[in-house]
């Protein structure tokens, strides 16, 4: 057995003895997603069912004018029109939650729309954290209202609805379901999968290289018969695998969480399936070896340089918000894999992640994409073996 | 055999050393190891004497391939530190008192990683593993997690790593700091035992009843110069003090 395989067997197996690297690599990863997908699930839908269900409190102050508003309220089982509610009252009753809403009608709303004219009509609601069902139930209802006095008025000037009409747009959109849906959860999944691979590989290194040093084991491993090179290359390749195992952990966590809602309509379950074709995770999976060796490199030179696993952890934990950064960037929508963005590390394989998802990656592109990681994945691991057994590093006092 | 010819090492100081040292650095640069020469031989104990930063730790770690000399020369069997370093490591076993060990590993894992990397045969491994095994009492431990095993017991396994190999050339660093009179004792017994078989033996202390004990050759080492460098019966005759501690202090002070 060569040095190299004979310290990456050492390694992988003192790596995976480490509780903290398994709570980072598989149990963080592994549970976040089902419990955070499960709570918020429940609580939406909770909350959603709570706010459609609920009797809503209708204040209509009409100033003598057309009862019908009125009226059609009170036909309703799910609103309850609110009596004597006096004008300058009525915004405090809707911000003390004694009133879900309130329409007050302009004195002369009647003769402007006897006049054809738009009568003025206020509508008072609270923007609400129950996605504004509130005010789309009570919109809905303007809306009936409006159409029946318009009806009114195209009855008695005899026209039809449709003169009103000049244009009948067809719209006709031919992004795919596969296409809507991956760019939307597209950039959701690198923000998991990068990040995780970073917080994967993020131990181990710093034990690797910083605790291997505070613990003075390194400098006996150094008068063993192997290189430096294959010392550097057994340690990375764990850091490695362990960044990638903790990324495909998290997506494993993200299927189960999926999978065990049970809420998620059977059409959009059909798409996010369709979107997890073998194809894009082989093309995922090559995206994220050269990013986890990119990582794996620049973990291990930080590493190495600290004196002890607490001053690693010090120096790394800040470059944890650097890779947020591009991933977070990679979510602002128009911001889109070019020429440009395929050759910015980190959020090219966020913007990648997005177009292989959505089916819509131009290989062109994907292949700068590689270029460029392998390039930066190459200088990391050039760089960390130039710095990791330097003799002023590695004796740093 | 070890032949150390003229060796110097200089390390450049950081800032916060610069501080630290004030006038003593010069041009930013500390001398730990400033031109020393001596030979240990085969079947003798050499004893390498100072206090604490006098350069003892360096020198070994020099020896061992840990660091590149800045000047001069180290040969092992023929074998030059800076040309074939791995040709030394395959046939040096170095122990230091402060060696850590994995402790998720248990005492066999870590020995067996030791001989892997020294790339021995698995029969050979066996044999050698059994052997030491039983002549430090280990096999009580074997399986045990090392971060489960007292301070002695992790000496031993130290020791085990140190000795897979069969190496020509053992050299220890203060091997029994911090160990209790027993654990000590028996890494005493051990180095006389590597002494009978021929092996080159050099290791450092401050422990004076250690060298009177082991030492067949000694030098003294100083701000990285050696004071002192002869047999050790040759040392004992030229004291001009009462007893050894007394004498090295002298040889020190007068340096």
């Amino acid at each position: 057995m060569s040095g190299f395989l004979t310290i990456f067997k050492k390694e992988l197996i003192d790596t995976l003895r480490d509780r903290r690297t398994i709570i980072a690599m598989v149990i963080v990863p592994l549970l976040l997603f089902p419990v955070i997908i499960a709570i918020t699930t429940r609580i939406q839908i909770a909350q959603a069912k709570k706010a459609k269900e609920k009797i809503l409190r209708v204040a209509v102050l009409t100033h003598e004018n057309t009862p019908l508003l009125k009226e059609m309220l009170s036909t309703r089982g799910d609103m309850r029109v609110v009596e004597n509610i006096p004008e300058d009252s009525v915004a405090s009753f809707i911000q003390k939650d004694s009133l879900d809403g309130a329409f007050i009608f302009s004195e002369n709303f009647d003769r402007q729309v006897e006049n054809l004219h738009a009568g003025q009509l206020k509508f008072y609601f609270k923007s609400t954290e129950d996605d504004d069902i509130t005010k789309r139930r009570l919109t809905t209802i303007i809306e009936e209202f409006e159409e029946k006095l318009l009806s009114e008025r195209f009855r008695r000037l005899n026209l039809d609805d449709s003169a009103v009409k000049a244009v009948d747009l067809v719209e006709i959109d031919l992004a795919s379901m596969k296409e809507i849906f991956g760019k939307a959860v597209g950039g959701f999944l690198p923000y998991i999968f990068v990040i995780f691979c970073f917080i994967g590989a993020m131990y181990p290194a710093i034990d690797l290289a910083a605790g291997e040093k505070e613990r003075g084991t390194l400098e006996t491993l150094l008068t063993a018969p192997v290189r430096g090179i294959e010392i550097l290359l057994g340690k990375f390749g764990v850091v490695v695998l362990t960044g990638i195992g903790s990324a495909l952990v998290s997506l494993l966590g993200l299927y189960i969480g999926i999978r065990q809602t049970g809420e998620i309509p059977p059409e959009i379950m059909n798409v996010i399936w369709s979107m997890l074709e073998m194809k894009s995770i082989l093309l995922l999976l090559s995206l994220l070896l050269p990013l986890t060796i990119f990582f794996a490199g620049v973990l291990l030179t930080l590493s190495i340089f600290a004196k002890t696993f607490k001053e690693a952890q010090s120096i790394i934990t800040p470059v944890n918000f650097i890779v947020i950064l591009p991933v977070a960037i990679g979510l602002i929508p128009g911001v889109t894999l070019n020429a440009k963005t395929a050759l910015i590390p980190i959020l090219n394989v966020s913007l990648a992640t997005k177009e292989i998802i959505a089916g819509t990656i131009k290989y062109g592109l994907l292949a700068e994409v590689y270029i460029s990681l392998v390039l930066l994945a190459g200088l990391s691991l050039y760089i960390s073996s130039k710095l990791f057994l330097r003799e002023s590093v590695i004796f740093r006092g | 055999m070890i032949e150390v010819r003229d060796l110097r090492k200089v390390f450049k100081l950081t800032r916060r050393q610069k501080k630290e040292l004030g006038k003593t650095a010069t041009n930013g640069t500390v001398e730990a190891v400033a031109g020393i020469s001596f030979t240990c031989q085969p079947g003798r104990v050499f004893s390498l004497l100072g206090p604490n930063g006098a350069g003892k730790t360096t020198t070994l770690r020099l020896i061992a391939t840990m660091l590149k000399p800045t000047a001069g020369s180290i040969k092992i069997h023929g074998f030059d530190t800076t040309q074939a370093p791995l040709e030394i490591r395959r046939r040096i076993g170095f122990l230091t008192g402060s060696t850590g060990l994995y402790d998720r590993l248990t005492a066999t894992e870590l020995v067996k990683y030791y001989a892997d990397l020294h790339d021995m045969d698995s029969q050979l491994y066996k044999q050698r593993r059994d052997e030491i095994f039983e002549r430090l009492g280990m096999k009580e431990f074997a399986n045990r997690r090392i971060a489960k095993l007292s301070t002695g017991m992790r000496q031993k396994v130290s020791i085990a790593r140190t000795i897979i190999h069969d190496p020509e050339v053992v050299i220890f660093d203060e091997p029994t700091a911090g160990l209790d009179l027993i654990s000590a004792r028996s890494i005493i017994d051990l180095i006389r035992e590597f002494r009978q078989q021929g092996k080159t033996v050099l290791f450092s202390t401050h422990i004076m009843g250690e060298v009177s004990l082991l030492s067949d050759d000694l030098a003294i080492i100083h701000k990285g110069k050696l004071c002192y460098h002869g047999a050790y019966p040759a040392f004992v005759q030229q004291m001009k003090t009462k007893s050894l501690e007394d004498e090295f202090i002298r040889f020190v002070e007068e340096a």
